[in-house]
């Protein structure tokens, strides 16, 4: 997509079965090229596509409580943005914006409490989202990103730990971000249930992305 | 008394009222869901969905016990009990009957108590028709005591229950023999005084 000296990633999903969102993608190389060259990136490079695998794509939580199962839930709708320069991790920057609406857990009348204003008071609260504000390289494999979660309309700063790896997979180079955090939801003015109910919710990313070939 | 044999005893003299019995055997499938369900949802399920989900169903069986077990014990004060000539076994049927009644009754409230008192507050919707009230507020320790109320009581249901089924079911194929056998007990009363 023309001007950015960033590798940009976008991803997003509506609903099941409604085409991905997708961008070109442009080198690392090519891209300080494209600084010093001013534009034409495309005719710098091989064309090369990049596409998010949204089958691999998946926001969830965790959360665990006293005399019952270790609870998992997921978001089925949300949209994002990852724009990446691996040369210079610093220069990263993600966001992220989930319907709290998509919620599951495994049953209507469970998914419907957790809507409800004893949790995520989805009517009130329509969106949890999360912007970086730094990103720091720990390894050639582990990234730490700082940045403000909002839920329930609070936004507070939270570090995510990513995982990225990448995959020679055949001819395709795969690229994939496991990211997880725990916050403190009484942070964001969700106590329900405390101390029954962990105060601790961990909150897992993961997403990855496939070249073309 | 006069001495008679079992098929000139009156109906009533020798089984409960038929509502009585439609509502103890009504009573008795959903005490064996509710104590099974129990037991399962707690110990056996893996899924915090479906636990989520039995656990509702199985607060909505103990509020229609309690409401039913509150109907029988109405009309149970209005009901004369069927004769039973043997003093010391009507009197362990009566102790089981009456702790029968009493777990009935204890299991419900105490569940109930559990579910206003607990901080994982989850509306109890009644076969959808309305939403039980919960009048005090969460409280801790409250919750504790009435959860080990709750299952000691379940247990004791559980064990009661079945010494109540081997009983009902020893009396069913033993003890018929009772009226005519204990018809000739009646006739001392008619007896020529000794000499």
């Amino acid at each position: 997509m023309g001007t950015s000296h960033f590798d940009r990633l976008v991803f997003g999903r509506r609903t099941r079965g409604i085409a991905r969102t997708g961008s070109s993608w442009a080198l690392l190389a090519a891209a300080t090229l494209a600084l010093a060259a001013g534009s034409m990136v495309r005719a710098a490079i091989p064309a090369q596509g990049w596409r998010i695998d949204e089958e691999k794509t998946a926001i969830g939580f965790k959360i665990e409580a006293v005399g019952f199962p270790t609870t998992r839930g997921r978001f089925t709708r949300y949209s994002g943005r990852i724009l990446l320069d691996l040369d210079h991790p610093a220069k990263s920057f993600t966001s992220f914006t989930v319907d709290s609406d998509s919620v599951e857990l495994g049953s209507k009348a469970f998914d419907d409490f957790v809507k409800s204003a004893a949790l995520l008071n989805v009517t009130r609260f329509p969106t949890l989202s999360f912007t970086s504000t730094q990103v720091e390289k720990l390894d050639p494999h582990t990234a730490r990103v700082t940045g403000n979660l909002t839920m329930l309309g609070v936004t507070k700063p939270v570090a995510l730990t990513v995982n990225v790896e990448t995959e020679p997979s055949g001819k395709r180079r795969v690229i994939a971000f496991s990211a997880t955090a725990t916050v403190k939801r009484s942070d964001y003015g969700m106590i329900f249930g405390i101390p029954l109910i962990d105060d601790a919710l961990e909150i897992t990313v993961k997403t990855r992305a496939l070249s073309d070939e | 008394m006069s001495e008679r044999t079992i098929s000139e005893c009156p109906a009533s003299d020798r089984a409960w009222p038929r509502a009585l019995r439609l509502l103890h055997w009504a009573s008795a499938v959903l005490v064996i869901s509710a104590l099974g369900l129990g037991a399962y949802m707690v110990q056996v399920v893996e899924d915090p969905a479906e636990r989520f989900d039995l656990t509702q169903t199985h607060k909505t069986i103990g509020v229609v016990i309690f409401a039913l077990t509150f109907v029988r014990l109405c009309l149970r004060v209005l009901t004369t009990a069927p004769r039973h000539a043997h003093a010391s076994r009507l009197l362990a049927a009566k102790a089981m009957h009456a702790g029968l009644y009493a777990l009935l009754l204890l299991l419900p409230a105490s569940g109930w108590l559990m579910a206003t008192t607990t901080p994982v507050r989850v509306p109890t919707v009644v076969l959808g028709l309305f939403t039980l009230p919960y009048p005090l507020a969460p409280d801790l320790a409250t919750y504790r005591v009435a959860h080990a109320v709750h299952v000691t009581a379940a247990i004791s249901l559980a064990l009661l229950v079945l010494l109540h089924s081997a009983a009902a079911l020893a009396h069913a194929l033993v003890g018929r023999g009772h009226h005519r056998r204990d018809a000739a007990r009646v006739r001392p009363a008619l007896r020529p005084a000794p000499e």
